[in-house]
Formats: C-alpha cells, structure tokens, sequence
C-alpha cells in the first residue's frame, strides 16, 4: 500500500511540503489548499486507512491499485461527512471546492522536504 | 432527606452519586448530575458523596423520536 | 405484474414541457400543480408573501391547500389535495438529516388538514427539478403515473393498469424503468403505496429511494393520517422524479463555507459521541426500547401498562443483532446520524411473498413498541415482518398498532369475540390474529375491512352494532381527532398528555415530547412552566418541517460541552446550528427568536385552518382517559402503591380502607381537572382564547393578520 509516512522528530516545520502540494493541486501558493499540513512539527496526512470509504453513502471514495485512497468527484455530493469522520483529521476541505480533498501520495512534497520527515513509503 | 429533582428524597448521608442512581434505576445513557447547581462530570459518580440537605439533580436528556 | 407489462402497458396522455432554472437561495421560487382529473399542469411563481409567512414545507402545504377547498370539503372530494413540500434548506448535503419532506392533505381519518414528514430523495429532487412544491389534484378515471422529468424539463400523466401493486416491488420497478442504466438509479424517487390503502383509511405514502450501497431500492414513510389512503382516491399510482445527479451547492446558498464549516463539526460530534450516547448509527430510534420499560412508560396492551417482564425479547441489543451492520444507513446524502437502518436477506414467514427473502427497513423505535408491546407480542421476528408488511402493503404502522390494541382490548373484554372478527382470536399476543388482520387489510376482506377504518369509526360501528359501552370505549380508544395515538405511555406526564392532546393534527408526539422532562427531571413543576414548554418545543419542532430538516440531529446527539450550558434541553449549540444554516442558504439574517415566531405563524395558521374545518377547538383537544391515567382496576391495582401515594400527597386524600373504584373515582376527577387547568394554561400562552382559538391580536402580533384567517377568528369568537 502505498502512503505519505512521516517522522515527525525531523520535521521543522519549515512549510515547503505545503507550498509544493498547493501548487501541484491548485496552482497556487496557499497552505489551506495544501493535502498535507503542519503545525508546531505535527504533520496532518492522510495514511491511507480508507475508514472514509466505508463513510461515504455513495461509494465516491474508492482505494486505487496503489492502493491510495481516491474521490471520485463526479459523484461525490459534498457532504464531508469524510471530514468529521477522518480518523486523522486528513480529509480536508476549503471554500473554493465543492468536494473534499486529500493526500494521493504522489510524493512531490517528500522530495521537496529537506530533512525527510516525510516520505513515500509502500509498506502495510 | 436530600432533595433530587426537587422532590423531598430519604437516602443514607454519604451515598455516592453511583449508588443513587442506581437506587433510582436511572439507566438512561444520558443523564446530567447536578449537585449543588454543579455539574458532577461522569467518571466522578463513584467518588462524589452526597449529605443531608444537598440538591441533587438527575436531568434525562430524552426528548422522543 | 412485471416491468415489462407496464411498460408496454403506459400510454402518455399528456406532456408538458417547461424551463429548467438554477435554484436560488433555497428556493426555486415556482411551484408544479398537477390536477389528475383534468390533467391541467400549471407552473405557479411563489411570492414573497409566501415565502415570508409560510417559509417551505408544511407552510408551503397548508397554503396550497387551505386555497384548494372551501369548509365542505372531505378527504374524497377532488378538490382535496395532496401537497409535497421540502423547505429551503432541504437538499442540502452538509449538515445531517437535511433532507425530509412534508405532505400535506386532508385526512381520512380527522377531516382536517394532516402533516406528516418523510425522509428519502423525494423533496430535494422535486427541488432540484424546479419546483419548491408539488400540488396535486383531482381524480382520475383510470390509475396514472406522473413522471417529473429534472434532467428534460418535462411532466408527463401516463396511464397505467388499474392494478394495485406493493411498495418493495413496485418501488424497485418503477425505479428501472425510469432510470437510464445502473449509476442512474440513484437519481430516481419515487412516492407511492401499496395494495391496503385502497381499502383502508390509514394508508401511507412510502418514499422509495435507491441506496447505491445496498444496490437495492428502501423506503421511508410519510405515514401518518391517511395520506397514502387519499393518493390512491385520487386514482394515483406513483409520482417518479428523475434528476441528473446531487452536487453539494444544488440549492446555490450565499455561504456555502459556513455550511460546510458547521457540517463538519456536526459530522465530528457524531463520530466522537454516537457511540457513548443514544447509538443512534448502530441501532436508530430503537435504541430506547428497554430504557422507555424500565421508566414504565412503554406502551403495554393498548396503553394499560408501561412495562412487561419479556420486553428484553425485543430490546434493541435484539434488534441490533439481527440489523444489518456494515453501513450504517442514512436516508438522505451526509446524514451521519444514519438511523435508517435495515435487516437484509429476512425469510417471510406469511402472506403472499411467504419464503421470499426480502430487506427490512427498521424497525424504528414506534414499530418496536407499537407492533411489539402494545400487542403483547415479545417476538422480534414477528415485530420485523409486520413491519415489513406494514410499510409494503402502504399502511401507517402507528395507526395500525394502536388500533389493533385496541380490538385486542375489546376482544379481551367479550366486546367482539370470534363471530365478530370472522374467527380472528384477537387476544393480546396472538400473532398469528395480528398477520391474518394485516393480510385482510391488504386484501380488503373480512374484519380486516372494520379495523382499517381506523378507531374513531370502530367505535361508532361497536356501539351501533354490538350495542357496546360508549364510554369505556371512549376511555380505551387511543385516539384524538381521529388519529391514533403514537407510542408512549403519557399516563404520569401532565405535560406530556398535552404534548399529545394540546395539537394541530392529533396525537403524534412531533411537536413535543415532554415525558423525561417533566416526569422524571420535574424540571417544569408548575402549568406555568408546562405551559411554556408546550409553547417552546411545539413551535421549535414546527420548524423542521418548514425548512425541509430531521428532528432527530438536533436532541439525539449533544455536543459534549451541553452540559455546561443554561438550557442543556434545548441543545443551544443545535439551535444556533439551525439558525446559521437557515441564514446561510437562504441569506436571511434571522436569531432563534425569529425561529419561533416563524413557527407560530405557520401554527396559528393551521389551528385556523381546523378551526375554519369545522374542529380545532377546545373540545377536541380533550384526550381519552386511558392517557391519562388507570381506567380499569387492573391498571389501578398493578402500580398501586403509586396512585394511592399520589392520592395522599396531592389531595390528602386517605385510601385507607377504600375500595379501588372509589379510590379511581378521586383520582379519575383530579387529572381531568389537572388537563382542564393544563389546558387553560397553554391557551394563555400560545395567545389563544379559552376555547381555543387564535386571537386577532395574536396574529397582528406575528404579522399573520390575513383577512382570510381574521374572517375565521371572526367567526368563531
């Protein structure tokens, strides 16, 4: 399976995660559309357990063959009922969306950390 | 005599929370304890005692489906 | 008959074509009337007017349909109509249980207007396709099907065989032949009923809904008062809507981050606290089963009893074994309280889809009671298939219930007896007589026929025909106006007996439930403190079902610091939930104070409306004696120690060396004169006059003087 894994005893919060994942996702610079966010070396990301998936009453959220957990936008109502029930507070939402948002581990932030306190890992 | 929920109650000086309300067979999941106008937080029942002229309150939260 | 017949069978008989438009604030600001006689299809803008005295839903449907008939007009009349409304904030994804709709109609069983609520699709997709409510009228010749089609823009009357067909199949079929494929199946809703609303008066409007989980379709009910019973009058098959999907900003609200903001703490709290409180996830309204036997208030033969030695057969630890569990089930889009809960793969033991294997939808905590207890009958299964036959064959499972125990009663105490009822044994916890009554009602035969006319009528026809005691059927018939009670035992709750009595539509205990409160907490001692509170929560609750929310997310579950607050009753977290989502979709600037006098409006309106029917005044609000306390002496006699302590400490009354009939006597003239000065109590508050009417002043005070309601004050003071 595989996950965004951090050790949180690296980071120091210096924010370059959440710039390079704001820009991946939204074309901008702006930490509240960040997938991945820190505050005071707590890092807020999804792991991927999939609890959200049995929440959704649509079957808008699928785990991939990655095994990454995924929204399906075009069928996702946004209820972010994903929201109040993530385990880890890692289903994020924003005004300007209509759907929720998460981390799909796509790594670009774990290359852009200088000190790898997160990083791409494919164990269970 | 206590009072609890403003009714004249005859109980034993030093009852614990826990044991009046088993007493009263309050079984309902939630249920607010005042004791003196205090709210008494859950995890204390077993260790809050009651005396003689104490108000005690057990508020049910029901309000039917 | 099979999909394919009715398929082949539809024959259009007139389309309407007209524009699809974005909903603004809430509302679409138009409303579809469909007359089924005429087949007249017109579109209707709603005004400002409207929309500021009667807001959506319920006021929505009164408006309708006081405009629709005159004082002569009964349930049966063409005129009569059946109103669907959701309410502005209906349809809205965020925030839990947002999602219900409210029918209106005249009743079969109280010739007044009726309300009941349902949850499932209905309401929003009705919305969403352009119309903030549907009006039906008329009568058809032949059985049709109205097809709303959301995605064209088109209404279609389409006939169809006259053939009655049950809700579990005929919701599912309808629900393929108006999708386009298998993803499409959640954009269908469907209201109908089933094969017992044709011959009884308490038919029901069931609301079928595809739960994309459960890959199958499921049901809810507006069940109360006949509704179903006057659809299938009006030669009505099933109203279908079909839309082109749900996103989260369908009802274009001018704040949608305050709406997800406060959804997502709803959300929050629900996962963090379900669990601890009421369950409501694992096992729904059910879960207060035991804890209503235990507090002697669960309806026990026909309301004689509040408790019984088996109620651990069917206590909602049972229940929840046997309720399907991996998903807990909502009946709306983002409703995380999910109380909708189902029992999958179920073996019919009876009837005509005996051996079959079918989903059960429930059972809510009133099909427990009533089905279970009130009958006498301890057996979950039987509690379940009832349920399931209730709901299919289009009946009222309250209404059902309660009459049922009630020929149990008069069945017990030799007023029928097995010439009567064609052979039926009707003896409390005879299940075996409660499915052969349930099939006759499905069937229209046999003593099935007599009870479906529900107890008011019964009571007239035992009288005239077996020559019974009109008083004690009068004490013992649980009903008022003409409905059947709802299922708590409000015998040692003043309060709560006018939480029943003291309403518009008759005894069901939406407008206030009063029990704990008053009973167990004796938190509101004097009438004064009755009275206020059967002024708050009637006019709080209104509001639900004029803005299209659930009641159950706004007192079964608390946030976890409600216990700290001044009025932890009232949930004042919730409150204020409510009145930030109602400003943030509709962009009004109301407080919880506003809330109220917007359903006082709305409430005034429909006393006057009963009252302008010919009811709704003083005299009708009086409730049967078995509500109030021991009619018989085996009541007496079982919570003795209660009532003689009661006659002591109330009336310094010695009972001492008296018999039980005197002793019921004294006790028998104190509570109707404690319901009578209960009663005085409330009218002052709710600003009405002693007979029960709403004053002018009252309504200039609310800005609800319409000539059309002051003409009825007029009259009538």
């Amino acid at each position: 399976m595989k996950r965004l894994a951090k050790k949180e005893e690296l980071c120091t919060g210096c924010g370059e995660c959440e710039k390079v994942c704001s820009q991946a996702f939204f074309k901008e610079n702006d930490r509240e559309k960040s997938c991945i966010q820190v505050n005071e070396e707590k890092i807020k990301v999804c792991n991927q357990c999939g609890e959200c998936i049995a929440v959704c009453p649509i079957e808008a959220i699928y785990r991939d063959k990655n095994g990454v957990v995924r929204i399906n936008k075009k069928i996702c109502t946004s209820c972010f009922m994903c929201v109040g029930f993530c385990p880890e507070l890692a289903m994020m939402m924003h005004g300007d969306m209509l759907e929720p948002f998460k981390c799909i581990a796509c790594g670009q932030c774990a290359k852009a950390c200088p000190t790898q306190a997160i990083f791409i890992s494919e164990e269970v | 005599m206590i009072k609890l929920n403003n009714r004249d109650y005859e109980c034993q000086d030093g009852i614990t929370v826990e044991e009046l309300m088993k007493l009263n067979n309050f079984t309902y999941a939630r249920i607010i304890v005042y004791l003196n106008g205090e709210v008494v937080l859950p995890e204390n029942y077993a260790s809050t005692t009651i005396h003689h002229g104490d108000d005690v309150k057990a508020i049910h939260l029901m309000a039917g489906g | 008959m099979n999909m394919e017949k009715i398929n082949l069978a539809r024959k259009l008989i007139k389309e309407y074509h007209y524009d699809l438009k974005a909903i603004d604030k809430g509302y679409t600001g138009r409303t579809l009337y469909v007359n089924v006689g005429s087949h007249d299809i017109k579109e209707k803008s709603v005004t400002q007017l409207i929309k500021d005295k009667f807001i959506g839903g319920k006021g929505f449907g009164l408006y309708y349909l006081w405009q629709a008939v005159t004082e002569s007009t009964r349930w049966n009349d063409p005129e009569n109509e059946i109103v669907i409304s959701s309410g502005p904030v209906g349809g809205i994804t965020q925030y839990p249980g947002s999602g219900k709709s409210l029918v209106v109609t005249l009743s079969p069983l109280t010739d007044m207007p009726m309300d009941s609520n349902a949850g499932g699709y209905f309401g929003p997709y009705l919305k969403f396709s352009g119309f903030d409510a549907l009006e039906l009228q008329g009568k058809a010749d032949k059985d049709v099907i109205i097809f709303i089609n959301g995605v064209k823009g088109t209404i279609s009357i389409e006939e169809v065989p006259n053939e009655d067909i049950d809700t579990h199949i005929f919701g599912e079929q309808l629900t393929e032949l108006y999708a386009d494929n298998e993803e499409d199946k959640r954009n269908i809703a469907v209201i109908s009923t089933g094969t017992a609303a044709r011959h009884t008066n308490i038919g029901l409007l069931n609301f079928t809904f595809y739960d994309v989980r459960r890959k199958g379709t499921r049901l809810k009910q507006a069940g109360r008062g006949g509704i179903g019973t006057v659809f299938r009058d009006k030669h009505i098959k099933a109203v279908v809507i079909k839309v082109a999907g749900v996103k989260g900003n369908e009802n274009h609200p001018v704040d949608k981050l305050t709406l997800n903001k406060i959804g997502i703490k709803m959300h929050k709290e629900i996962h963090d606290l379900d669990n601890s409180q009421n369950r409501m996830r694992q096992i729904g309204t059910a879960n207060i089963i035991e804890v209503m036997d235990q507090y002697d208030l669960l309806p026990t033969h026909n309301y004689k009893f509040g408790a019984h030695k088996d109620t651990y057969k069917i206590s909602s630890r049972v229940f929840t074994a046997k309720v399907t569990q991996n998903s807990p089930d909502g009946c709306w889009f983002g409703c995380s309280l999910a109380c909708a809960k189902a029992a999958d793969h179920f073996e019919l033991k009876t009837g005509p889809y005996k051996g079959e294997k079918v989903s059960i939808d429930g059972p809510e905590y009133e099909n427990a009671a009533g089905l279970g207890s009130n009958l006498g009958i301890f057996d979950p299964d039987a509690i379940l298939e009832l349920n399931f036959y209730c709901d299919t064959y289009g009946l009222d499972t309250i209404s059902f219930a309660t009459m049922t125990a009630f020929v149990m009663e008069c069945y017990e105490n030799g007023i029928l007896n097995k010439e009567r009822t064609g052979g039926l044994e009707l003896t409390f916890g005879n299940i075996e007589a409660a499915f052969e009554l349930i099939h006759q009602m499905s069937r229209g035969e046999g003593f099935g026929k007599i009870v479906g006319m529900g107890i008011r009528k019964m009571k007239e026809y035992f009288v005239k025909e077996y020559g019974a005691d009109p008083k004690f059927l009068s004490d013992i018939g649980m009903e008022q106006k003409g409905l059947e009670f709802s299922e708590y035992l409000p015998k040692e709750s003043l309060a709560q007996q006018g939480g029943y009595g003291l309403t518009n539509k008759g005894p069901q205990h939406d407008e206030a439930w009063l029990i704990f409160m008053d009973m167990v907490n004796n938190q509101i001692p004097t009438f004064e403190d009755k009275a206020e509170a059967l002024h708050y929560y009637p006019m709080f609750r209104t509001w639900f079902g004029l803005v299209g929310f659930c009641k159950l997310p706004w007192n079964d579950i608390a946030p976890a610091n409600n216990k700290f607050t001044d009025e932890p009753a009232k949930i004042p977290e919730h409150v204020q939930n409510y009145v930030d989502v109602y400003n943030a979709v509709t962009g009004m600037s109301i407080d919880k104070h506003e809330l109220i006098r917007q359903s006082e409006r709305v409430y005034n309106f429909q006393r006057l409306f009963n009252i302008r029917m010919g009811y709704g005044k003083r005299i009708h609000d009086k409730i049967p004696y078995r509500a109030m306390g021991p009619v018989t002496m085996e009541e007496y006699e079982s919570r003795q120690e209660r009532y003689d302590r009661q006659l002591v400490e109330h009336l310094g009354y010695d009972p001492a060396n008296k018999t039980t009939e005197e002793k019921m006597k004294v006790l028998r003239e104190y509570r109707l004169d404690q319901y009578e000065k209960l009663t005085d109590a409330v009218y002052k508050r709710r600003g009405w006059t002693m007979d029960g009417v709403p004053t002018a002043e009252k309504l200039q005070e609310l800005g609800m003087d319409l000539p059309e309601l002051l003409e009825v004050v007029k009259k009538h003071v």
